[in-house]
Formats: structure tokens, sequence, C-alpha cells
């Protein structure tokens, strides 16, 4: 189908997207990589009056080091996330997991920033940065703040940036020699996860000394799953203790049931695939 | 598709289906439908909803087909139309209540059909959003109804408390316990940008919006809104498996 008429800005720097945002405000969507907005607009599932293109602001592209962090920004194609060195040495759990994100055509289009402003409880980057305890830095017409990974996802499809708030870049602290894996379940190739699992972790001498676990699809938003990151510090990297941690996978979530599988199923899902991505991750 | 929800009104069962009767009391509480027209037993209105990149309006109508002064019982079919034409819903809500002490637990059964473009997606983010939805809707309700009820806790007290949402699917084990973590489901989320409306609010045109506060607006019925939202919502919400 065709998209409802709209009239198509794209801004060239921050500053004038957050104004036009604030000029048009509710009827204006904004387009990152589009792999999400476009086919609503072609399904006429939105017809926004203005469609505001961050395509073209070059400073919201790229990777970048910063000391103890990464920064990644917002408009840097899932592409480019997997191809960068740096996101490879540094921050391995996210590589791994854009690997597996839908397809070629799909990563060289797409966003990571424009994924997780989305915030699909089914996308794949939402838990390896709540994993890895990434730090969203959001622009506004007051200027730039800077939000959590724990407090970013507030609910199905919503996030902590505002109406007239841009996500700009994503800060990923540094995790230099950690292991890490992304376990996703799928029946079609390509598609969203039924349930997949976000594992690093910190192998010292066959001790686990640090993991971070997070869930995708086990709930409105991506979770962290903290018992089993209890659970694994300090215990030996072997199938057994980690079959034990990773029992705990389902606890305080609340995971949904739909023709790919019910509640239940999922709880199960999650347990075994977390043992899988930690081991993965702990070999690996 | 089966949806099932029960939550607790503070207020005995006669209050409480009196509440449920009195149309403009309630009608604040329930979010981003408006009814247009009252006609006996049916009604017709419209329900704008919001969902992340999403943004439909859809028509539709329903019928009291059953309503029980004495069981506390109502039964409201309701059918709703894209008006862009993407598709249909229709909707079977069976509402009833039972006395709980001074309390009063209502139980809502929501059979769906869904035609169109939204039904060629199984995944059910629909249970989650008619949840918060409920959810939104319950806690206003009991803001009020406490406020307007001596005994009752306080108007301005946690509403999660007494009045929790709790649902699961008909067929599905027994609900879970609410999530510890990012519990972005059953808590209002602290960190929410936007500020919350009054839940006295009104606007005659604001959307339904799920992805974030859902604006409260003056409803003529109250029954015909839950069988009519939680239908029409249905619709839009099982669309999210197009979204790649």
């Amino acid at each position: 189908m065709i998209p409802a008429q709209f009239d198509y800005l794209a801004p060239t720097t921050v500053d004038e997207a957050l104004a036009a945002l604030a000029e048009h405000g509710d009827e204006a969507k904004i387009l990152a990589g589009g792999q999400s907005l476009l086919p609503v607009l072609r399904m006429r599932l939105n017809a926004p009056e203005v469609v505001i293109d961050l395509g073209r602001i070059p400073e919201l592209r790229g990777v970048r080091d910063d000391g103890d962090h990464l920064v990644i920004g917002a408009m840097t194609r899932h592409a480019d996330v997997l191809r960068d060195p740096m996101v490879a040495e540094h921050a391995t759990l996210l590589q791994r997991a854009v690997t597996h994100l839908a397809d070629e055509q799909i990563r060289h289009r797409g966003t990571f920033g424009g994924a997780l402003a989305h915030a699909d409880p089914a996308g794949d980057v939402g838990a390896p940065a709540l994993a890895l305890g990434c730090e969203m830095v959001i622009a506004g017409r007051d200027g730039t703040r800077t939000v959590a990974a724990d407090d970013f996802f507030v609910d199905l499809f919503e996030t902590a940036v505002g109406e007239d708030e841009i996500l700009t870049a994503v800060r990923v602290p540094k995790h230099t020699g950690w292991g890490a894996h992304y376990e996703k379940f799928v029946r079609v190739a390509h598609q969203w996860p039924i349930v997949a699992v976000a594992a690093a972790v910190r192998v010292e001498g066959g001790t686990i000394a640090d993991a971070r676990v997070g869930l995708t699809n086990m709930g409105s938003t991506p979770l962290r799953a903290r018992a089993v990151e209890d659970a694994l510090r300090g215990q030996p990297a072997t199938e057994d203790a980690v079959r034990e941690a990773a029992s705990r996978a389902a606890e305080g979530t609340n995971p949904p049931s739909d023709l790919n599988g019910d509640s239940d199923y999922r709880s199960h899902l999650a347990t075994v695939l977390t043992r899988r991505a930690v081991l993965a991750a702990a070999g690996g | 598709m089966e949806l099932r929800h029960s939550f607790t009104v503070p207020l005995d069962i006669e209050a409480t289906w009196a509440h449920f009767g009195d149309i403009a009391a309630l009608a604040a509480c329930f979010p981003g439908a408006v009814v247009t027209d009252v006609e006996g037993d049916t009604f017709r209105g419209t329900v704008k909803v919001k969902l992340g990149p999403i943004a439909l309006q859809y028509a539709g109508s329903g019928t009291f087909v059953d309503k029980d002064d004495d069981a506390h019982r109502f039964v409201v079919e309701a059918k709703g139309k894209d008006k862009r034409g993407n598709g249909t819903a229709g909707a079977t809500v069976t509402l009833a209540m039972t006395a709980a002490g001074e309390s009063t637990d209502v139980q809502v059964d929501t059979d769906l059909a869904i035609t169109g473009k939204p039904a060629q997606f199984g995944r059910g983010v629909m249970q989650d959003v008619s949840d918060k939805l409920l959810g939104q809707f319950v806690s206003c309700l009991e803001q009020r109804l406490g406020a307007s009820e001596p005994a009752a806790p306080e108007g301005s007290a946690e509403p999660e408390e007494p009045a929790s949402p709790d649902s699961s699917a008909p067929d599905g084990p027994p609900p879970a316990p609410p999530p510890a973590p990012a519990a972005a489901r059953t808590a209002p989320p602290p960190s929410s940008p936007a500020p919350r409306p009054a839940p006295a609010a009104a606007g005659a045109d604001d959307s339904l919006d799920l992805g974030a506060t859902v604006l409260p607006v003056l409803l003529r019925t109250y029954g015909p809104r839950l069988a009519a939202v939680l239908g029409l919502v249905a619709l839009l919400v099982v669309v999210r498996r197009m979204l790649r």
C-alpha cells in the first residue's frame, strides 16, 4: 500500500530536528532507519502529517571511544555496529545480538538507536543493552540528559524518551575480556525471537567472577535476570552450576502467551536458553 | 480469542452495580473512547488508539444483549471497524460481579473475533495492553469510588493494593506473581516523562495512548466502553506483528 500523504523534513542537526519536533508535536513522527515506521505507514496504521528523517544528521552516526565507555550514535546502522572492531572487543554482547537481528537488508537500514527507541519487547537490542548497563543519551529543547537502561524501558513500545525528545546516543560501558553470547529461539529464520537471552560473563580461573543476563520477549520490556546473575557469581563455569543458576531465569518475569507459545513454555525456554547462552559465553 | 480480567472494587455489590449503571460518574475513567450516540441498549462510538508507531481510529457500536440486575451481570456485544478499512473486530464482553465482604469482585470475560490484516498476527501483546488498560481504568475507578465513599481508603492511596488487576488466559496458568524487576506492567512507571493526567480530566477528542499515559475521556455509558475499548483495542494490538 501507499502511505497517506505527509510532509518530509530532513534536518541536518539535532537542534533542527528538535525544533521541527517542537513545531509539529503530535503530528510528527521521527524516522530513523524506517524498518518499523515505514511498514506502519504503508499499511496506513499511522498517518502523521510530518515525518522527520534523522538520516542526514552526521553527528548521530558512528561509534567512538570515550575512555571506559563506547559511544554509539543512535543512527548507527546495525550493520555498522556489527562490523565495528571496538564493539567486537569491548561490547561483544552487542555484536553477538546484532548478528541475529532480523536479516541482512534490515541490518543495513535499521539503526541501533531506532530499535531501542521503538522498544519492541521482542527486539534484539534491548536485552543486551540492558544487560551491559548502557546509558541512553536523550536530547531535548532544554539540553541533554542521560537515562540508565534500567529506567529507559518503561512499557510496551514505551521508553523514557519524551514526545519532544530524541535519543541521540548510547553509552556502553566497556566489558573488555568478557565472554558473550546471544541465544535466540525462533521458528522462522530472521523472525522476532519467541524468547532470547543475552549473556555476558567474566570468567577468572574457571570461576564466574561476574555475569550479566538480559531476557528478550519475557515481558512488556526487556528484562534483566538478576536472580541468575546473583546465582552465577562465584560459581564454577561448569554445566551443572550454570544449569542450576539458569533455572531461575524466569523469576519475576511475566511472559506473554500467544500462538508461538504460552507463558509456561516461554518460562521454560528462558531457563534452557539462559543455560546455553551462559555456557557459550563462558566457554567462548 | 478469549481474555479474562478481574479486579476488586472497594464498595459493596449494590453500590458497585449502581456505579456501573451510573454512566456519567464512571465515564471519565475509561480512556480513549468517545460515545457519540446512545439509543436504548445500543450505543455508537469511536476509539482512538496509539501504540508505539501505530495510531488508529476505530468506529464501533455495541448492544447490551443481556442485563441482569439481580445477578449483577451484563453482556455486551460490540463491533468495531477501522476507519481506513484495515479490518474489523467483534467482541462479546461478559461482566459479572460477586460480593466479597465489603468489596466487590468484578470479572470481565472478553471473547474476540478479528478479521483483516490484524488477524494475521498471532502474538498477543493484546493481553499486555488490555491488562494495562484495565489496570488504569480500575485505578481511576478505585480512586473515584474511594473518594465518594467515606469508609473506603483514601482516594490518593496507592491504587495497586486494593485494586490490583490480575489476569490470565482462561486456559493458561494461574496469574503469575507480580514481576519484581522492571515491574512495568503493574506499577505506574515512576520515571514516566509525561505527567499523568488527573483521573477526572476529560477531553472530547483525546486519543487512547497505550504507549504513554492514557487520557481519560468523558463518556456516556460505562458498560459499552468496557466492551468497545477492550474489543477495539485488541484489534490494534494484534497488529504489532507486522511491524518488522
